[in-house]
């Protein structure tokens, strides 16, 4: 047994989307998740979260909206008390849509929108999407549910960032998140299209800390610093499998949205245990909890129980070993990697839409475009 | 925000997509905001129910609830 209780679960729904951002933290092989949890198991597990004292309940995706069974799903978790969280990109949320997701108890809506400007926007999402948003976002104001907007920072939209404050303002939000782009998934594959600037990051901070200021008592805004442009890790998620537990849409239960990326762990499925065991027990969980498992300079850090070794993901995608110590620390030894990445950031400007199967470049004398799948 | 009570009587307030841990003052004088009461209101409720002088009281509630207000958790009309 442990004696950390998980406070949070992140319900991935599915992996389907109707948009291609290149941001997307999403695994790359997206098409190995079709085989999604039904509404029975999905219930199973929100019961048996609610057993476990977690209070907070995400659902997410991909797309959430797409699966049907969503507002069942949502007064599941309502009715057992947990506060819930939709993470949307918000295009299907029309009135009928909202007032379904309202009377099944949904507490909070997480927006995301992909730049202030409708061109722009729909250039980064791969497809039309920026007006819809918009209308989502006037209309989830209109309702009980509380909303966060969310814009993703990178290169391409940076300098747009004062432009996110202004729009969010004009629709009367009441919290607006402003995070730079942290390198998983499809961002990982995309670094190179996404890093800032260092100028970018230094204008955003500035420009950020100057809203907070004006904006004090009538919007909240987090700026979210990326990694690589700091010397301290972040406390990723409060600790490898201290709070937080993620359901992939086929079951796959992780410590984080990302860890399916570290080959070297095996991950245990609802499907075949209880979440509770798989919290206890699971080697996915187990293996970086607590201090034990870390190296020198984290084991004798007086920081250790602060950022908990930082970020796993992270230390496996830049060093090929998950339990190195997370390269964005400065007392790392392979922090020189974060450095010249800064520096250089191995800045193109090719970027991989997200896309549910690989697509195969097209053979030549074919000018066959690809059409992305749902 | 939703104020939510363990079984070992500890208290939390959830909010979007996180939970604050509450002290007892803090979760008693949570549990009196009902959108109705008024500030003065709950002070008198606390300083019935509490062995706390009324200054005291209505410095630590109003302190609670201005960071609230900050954080757009709790609007006061």
């Amino acid at each position: 047994m442990t004696d950390v209780r998980p406070l949070s679960l992140l319900c991935e729904l599915t992996y389907r989307c109707n948009l291609q951002c290149p941001y997307c933290y999403n695994p790359l092989d997206l098409d190995g998740y079709r085989d999604e949890l039904d509404t029975a198991t999905w219930q199973r597990v929100i019961g048996e979260a609610a057993d476990m004292g977690i209070v907070q309940l995400g659902f997410s995706g991909g797309e959430p909206t797409l699966r049907r069974d969503l507002p069942t799903l949502i007064s599941s978790a309502a009715r057992r008390g947990l506060y819930t969280n939709l993470i949307t990109q918000g295009t299907f949320l029309d009135d009928g849509r909202i007032a379904e997701l309202a009377a099944a108890g949904l507490d909070h809506i997480q927006i995301s929108l992909q730049a202030p400007e409708r061109e722009l926007a729909d250039e980064i999402a791969g497809t039309v999407v920026h007006d819809r948003k918009l209308d989502a976002i006037a209309r989830v104001q209109k309702s009980a549910i509380a909303l966060t907007l969310n814009c993703v920072l990178h290169r391409n939209n940076h300098d747009s960032m004062a432009a996110v404050i202004e729009l969010a303002a004009a629709f009367g939000v009441r919290k607006l998140e402003l995070a730079n782009v942290q390198f998983y998934g499809w961002a990982y594959r995309n670094r190179g299209g996404l890093m800032p600037t260092r100028e970018q990051v230094a204008h955003g901070l500035q420009v950020a800390t100057d809203a907070k200021r004006r904006f004090a008592g009538q919007m909240e805004i987090v700026y979210v610093l990326p990694d690589y442009f700091e010397d301290r890790p972040k406390a990723c998620m409060h600790g490898w499998g201290r709070a937080f537990m993620t359901v992939a849409p086929n079951g796959k239960t992780m410590p984080c949205p990302g860890a399916a990326a570290i080959s070297s762990l095996t991950f245990d499925n609802v499907r075949e245990r209880g979440l509770a065991q798989i919290w206890s027990q699971s080697s996915a969980f187990t293996t970086y909890r607590g201090t034990d498992w870390m190296p020198d300079p984290c084991r004798s850090c007086e920081r250790r129980e602060i950022d908990w070794g930082g970020c796993r993901c992270q230390a496996f995608a830049l060093t090929g070993n998950a339990a190195a110590v997370d390269p964005a620390c400065a007392l790392s030894p392979d922090h020189d990697i974060i450095l010249a990445l800064r520096e250089t950031g191995d800045r193109h400007p090719t970027l991989v839409p997200r896309r549910m199967r690989e697509v195969a470049a097209p053979a030549v004398g074919v000018g066959r475009s690809a059409i992305p799948e749902m | 925000m939703r104020l939510r009570t363990e079984d070992d009587g500890t208290a939390m307030l959830l909010v979007p997509e996180g939970a604050i841990k509450l002290n007892a003052s803090a979760a008693a004088a949570l549990a009196l905001v009902d959108g109705q009461r008024t500030v003065d209101e709950i002070v008198a409720a606390l300083c019935a129910r509490f062995d706390v002088g009324e200054a005291r009281a209505r410095d630590d509630v109003t302190a609670l609830l201005e960071r609230l207000c900050m954080r757009r958790m709790l609007v006061l009309s």
